[in-house]
């Protein structure tokens, strides 16, 4: 029986849902540009495609579903209030969504006037976004790792942002700037201050909720958000005006990397630590996500600490990015959301519920199944685009197998908020029948 | 001495130990305390206590265990 309680916490489900499905929409573009552009796709990492690639998953898919998730778990999880969260949510996904489009625009026709437009436009709508979350992440009375984690990743999401913007100004007004150490520090920001700090600070909370597991020990949780910014602060510091890597900033590179490697390992103990022992998608699209994370630091550490091998070898650049884009961030995000709709299509049904009405069970928003033929669907994915570099002809098998994942994950997604829809109508339904003529 | 009702959401996903709070608070007479273990703060939950006129005090234990003990206000 549920008490007539009333819940207000949450924003409106249409904040947080419209950043999911757009998202996996991203994933197919970057698949079909696979397809387009077969093995050239793999010659540089400095390529139009190239870029224009990791900018479809890392904004198109990446952002758009960390920020969807974050508006949402602001309040839910850290009791903390966004200013205007739908004009803010307006704001921002159209930030991305166009910003997104104008990126892959620039990069494929290597026009300026894209990256002229973008300029304003990302930085306006997205630094916006940046700004109230963390003036939001400031005032909360909450406390804890996973605020600070997310302090960090907010402010490293400024940091990438504002890099970003000075690369694409430098593209679209043609001024002469140090634009392949500039992209380094862009690209370490991005997925180790912003993408990764977040997985954890959200790992600290989400992965013994919903997995079942022991919490994070104190200590770990306390110091990694804080350790890793610090790393990366003085690497940038240190990367930005030399220009050359010295053995500085190599040890801390590596340090970071290692950093990176003691967050899956204690992520993956913890799993193996869980209550219930079954293997259920989340858990096992985590732990692909983890095991990702080692191999990309290992490969990162590798690169650190013997320069100059490899660097002939354009493969290298290619498999340390699908490992991270595909391998890491593409999987956790799937998996959250796996966990993230349901609950909150639950959360949200339950308002409108009343005492003595039923409201649906989690399990019923996606079926199970279908969440584990996307998990093989992008295992395949993976594999194929890993392959890709010693046989660069699987980037077609590769290609296609990212768009069938991301099409399922999008299957699923649409599942996720027409079942909300529906369980819905069913509860007015009820209420109605139960009112007294 | 009021008796104390406890509800241990620690082995439980949820939105299983939300689930039990609310039955639990529904039936909670005035006076007693419910006591809800839990690995995180439940900010959602919270929301919900304040807006229907309950207190509520939590405080961590070193196993990382958040103790919620709630009343009717």
């Amino acid at each position: 029986m549920q008490p007539g309680l009333s819940f207000e916490q949450a924003p409106p489900i249409s904040v947080p849902f419209r950043f999911f499905l757009t998202a996996p929409l991203f994933g197919m573009a970057a698949g079909l540009l696979l397809l387009w552009q077969g093995p050239a796709a793999l010659a540089s990492r400095w390529t139009g495609v190239a870029l224009a690639l990791t900018h479809l998953i890392a904004v198109g898919f990446m952002l758009q579903a960390m920020c969807g998730a974050l508006l949402q778990m602001l309040p839910v999880a850290a009791g903390a209030n966004i200013w205007q969260p739908q004009r803010v949510t307006h704001l921002t996904h159209a930030g991305l969504t166009v910003g997104t489009l104008l990126l892959l625009a620039g990069f494929l026709s290597e026009q300026a006037l894209f990256f002229r437009i973008a300029v304003p436009f990302m930085t306006v709508s997205l630094g916006a976004f940046a700004v109230i979350v963390l003036f939001g992440l400031f005032r909360t009375p909450a406390k804890g790792p996973t605020i600070v984690a997310l302090r960090i990743a907010v402010f490293g999401l400024i940091v990438t942002l504002s890099l970003g913007a000075t690369l694409a100004t430098s593209f679209g007004w043609q001024l002469a700037l140090p634009l392949t150490e500039i992209t380094h520090v862009h690209a370490a920001w991005g997925l180790g201050g912003w993408s990764l700090l977040l997985v954890a600070g959200v790992g600290y909370l989400v992965v013994p909720m919903f997995q079942l597991t022991p919490p994070y020990p104190g200590w770990f949780a306390r110091s990694f958000s804080v350790t890793l910014f610090f790393l990366l602060a003085a690497w940038s510091i240190t990367r930005l005006p030399l220009q050359r890597p010295d053995a500085l900033q190599a040890a801390l590179a590596c340090a970071a990397a290692l950093l990176a490697v003691a967050f899956a390992i204690v992520t993956l103990r913890l799993q193996g630590q869980r209550r219930r022992k079954v293997a259920e998608p989340t858990l096992l699209f985590w732990r692909l996500a983890m095991v990702c994370l080692i191999l990309a630091a290992a490969g990162v550490a590798l690169q650190q600490l013997k320069p100059g091998e490899g660097e002939d070898y354009a493969g290298t650049p290619f498999l340390l990015g699908v490992l991270l884009l595909v391998g890491v961030f593409m999987p956790v995000i799937s998996g959250m959301l796996y966990k993230i709709m349901p609950f909150l299509n639950w959360l949200h049904l339950q308002k409108i519920g009343k005492p003595g009405l039923v409201v649906p069970n989690m399990r019923q928003m996606i079926p199970e199944p279908r969440m584990m033929m996307q998990l093989k669907l992008h295992l395949a994915a993976l594999a194929l685009l890993l392959g890709a570099v010693p046989l660069p002809w699987l980037v077609y098998p590769g290609g296609l197998a990212l768009i069938a994942s991301c099409a399922w994950l999008e299957w699923n997604v649409v599942e996720a908020a027409r079942n909300y829809a529906r369980f819905k109508v069913g509860l007015a339904e009820k209420l109605a029948a139960e009112q007294p003529d | 001495m009021a008796e104390e009702r406890t509800v241990d959401g620690r082995g439980l996903m949820p939105p299983e130990p939300m689930e039990l709070t609310l039955t639990a608070l529904d039936s909670l007479p005035d006076g007693e305390e419910l006591l809800l273990l839990l690995y995180v703060e439940p900010h959602p939950l919270y929301g919900i206590l304040k807006k229907n006129g309950y207190t509520y005090r939590s405080q961590s234990r070193p196993d990382g265990t958040v103790e919620i003990r709630i009343r009717k206000a």
